[in-house]
């Protein structure tokens, strides 16, 4: 191993030549493994992010009960005890109607104007119930069948939906992961080989001084690593950029949506992407390797 | 060093090229092997550098038996010689220094010591000026020194010089053949074909190896 350590300046001037001998193709394979890396760099962010949206309104999972208007104050009292016994209930406390008013102000914001034109208070008081997700149907049955509850509303169709389109990210995931996998060690397997076979006079001669094996391979494993980790870094690059744009259009007209927080989100893509494009590139280039051993 | 016996080699197109040679090279021997072209001179060096292996018979170089089965130990038993291409061999769009420093790389050396041992062989083959030369810019006889300068400069124990006179007039040829023989010492042994007999004319103190028709005579000329 120790003509591999004494040889570094060896080798990156080799891998220079390398890069230049064929520097089309190079640019070519570097914007392509970028690209393609850029793609499953977005496609990760998405699924964490939709994933860590899921875990957070996992956890305000809520019901509103509304309760028979004729009830009286004792009443709304007793139906809240009552709630609060149900198992799988976290919590219940009755929302008046002014503080379900002053809420709405709240998510409207600057919209708030519209409730001017009401004359009375458009909003009913209720019993914000907060549950756990997974009891949601065992809770509506038992709901359904207390005295003096009128009506009851979920979230769970927004959770549903929120469901389905992580469970599709996920599967999108699993699917872009095995399509970046094989096309980067398609790709950089070729350019490798090519690179052996314009070398093939001078890895000749290596071989009939008595180099071994991995003295000779290892100008290619660093050109295929650098391809591949410049094609990583830039991806992550871009990818950061984008994510930016993204949560920049999405905190006017979406703010309720629990993003999570985007320096975490831009940290764990790119710590993802260069080990993972690094990894890549030995895996092609040895692929590249194996596949022309003997010419 | 070389312990030959009963080697043939007979190509994959059918072409025998050697037949039952048997053959024993010592330390600080002087080997010369002549034959007309095609006689079977190279393919000799390449079973000596494992290149080929024996069809039959059993080759033994520097105790390491040349064999299909051997192909690792071969590898390093490579780098304890020093060949001389007929083709040279050199790697183009390098500079000189770094083709004689290239054949010392895997052996270990440390850098600053790789650059000594180079220079070193350079000023031997009287080429230190052209150090920083590309290969591509040099002559024929200059690459020639070069591709020596690189073998010599691994302190191989077994130099391989394939037809090192080849294309050079007299005065030069003659002048490559004494300093390859230069090299020879009581550790190291020097092989050199050629098939310019006229040159080694009247040589001392060294074997004479005739190749024909891929059956060999030898011949061992008295010491000075
Ligand atoms: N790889 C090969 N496959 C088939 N036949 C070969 C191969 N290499 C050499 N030969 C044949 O083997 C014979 C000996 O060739 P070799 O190269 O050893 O001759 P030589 O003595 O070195 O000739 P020269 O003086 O021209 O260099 C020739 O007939 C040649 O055509
Ligand atoms: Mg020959």
């Amino acid at each position: 191993m120790k003509h591999i350590f004494c040889n570094t300046g060896y080798f990156f001037r080799e891998v220079r030549t390398l890069f230049r001998m064929n520097w089309v193709s190079n640019i070519l394979t570097l914007i392509s493994t970028g690209l393609i890396f850029f793609l499953l760099a977005m496609v990760i962010s998405g699924w964490w992010i939709s994933d860590s949206v899921m875990e957070s309104v996992r956890g305000e999972a809520e019901m509103s009960v509304y309760y028979d208007e004729r009830l009286e104050d004792d009443g709304v009292m007793q139906l809240v005890e009552r709630i609060k016994e149900i198992e799988g209930v976290q919590g219940a406390h009755v929302i008046s109607a002014d503080e379900a008013y002053d809420r709405m102000v709240d998510i409207l914001g600057k919209d708030a104007r519209v409730l001017e034109y009401f004359d009375d208070n458009p909003f009913g008081a209720f019993v914000e119930v907060r549950i756990s997700l997974d009891k949601v149907q065992p809770i509506m049955e038992v709901l359904r069948r207390t005295e003096g509850v009128a009506d009851i509303r979920d979230n769970r169709e927004v959770l549903e939906r929120l469901h389905q389109i992580a469970e599709i990210l996920s599967v999108l995931g699993y699917l872009i992961i095995a399509a970046v996998g094989i096309s980067t060690l398609v790709i950089l397997s070729h350019i490798i080989r090519q690179g052996i076979y314009h070398n093939r006079e001078q890895i000749h001669t290596l071989r009939l001084l008595g180099a071994p094996e991995a003295f000779i391979a290892f100008p290619f494993l660093m050109a295929g690593l650098l391809l591949t980790l410049l094609g990583g870094g830039v991806a992550a690059a871009l990818a950061a950029y984008t994510l930016k744009f993204i949560y920049g259009q999405m905190a006017g007209p979406l703010p309720f949506i629990p993003l999570p927080p985007i320096g975490a989100v831009i940290q764990s893509m790119a710590t993802l992407m260069l080990p993972l494009s690094a990894a890549l590139g030995i895996a092609g280039s040895l692929f590249g390797l194996m596949s022309e051993r003997r010419f | 060093m070389i312990k030959a016996k009963g080697v043939c080699l007979k190509y994959p197109d059918g072409t025998p090229a050697l037949n039952n040679i048997n053959l024993s090279v010592e330390p600080g021997e002087l080997v010369y092997v002549t034959g007309p072209s095609g006689s079977g001179k190279t393919s000799l060096l390449k079973l000596f550098m494992g290149v080929e292996y024996p069809t039959e018979g059993s080759l033994e170089i520097l105790g390491q038996q040349i064999a299909k089965v051997h192909e690792k130990e071969i590898r390093q038993l490579r780098m304890k010689l020093g060949p001389v291409f007929q083709e040279f061999r050199l790697i183009k769009g390098r500079t000189v220094m770094e083709n004689v420093m290239l054949g010392m790389r895997f052996l270990n050396a440390s850098p600053s010591r790789l650059k000594e041992d180079a220079g070193v062989a350079l000023t031997k083959v009287g080429l230190a000026h052209k150090a920083l030369s590309l290969v591509e810019n040099l002559s024929w006889g200059e690459c020639q020194r070069v591709a020596i300068a690189r073998a010599v400069a691994r302190k191989p124990e077994l130099i391989l010089a394939d037809e090192p006179t080849g294309n050079l007039d007299k005065d030069n040829a003659l002048n490559i053949l004494e300093l390859l023989t230069s090299f020879k010492d009581n550790k190291t042994a020097v092989v050199i074909t050629t098939h310019a007999t006229h040159l080694i004319e009247g040589q001392k103190d060294c074997t004479l190896i005739r190749v024909d028709g891929g059956s060999i005579s030898r011949e061992r000329t008295g010491g000075a």
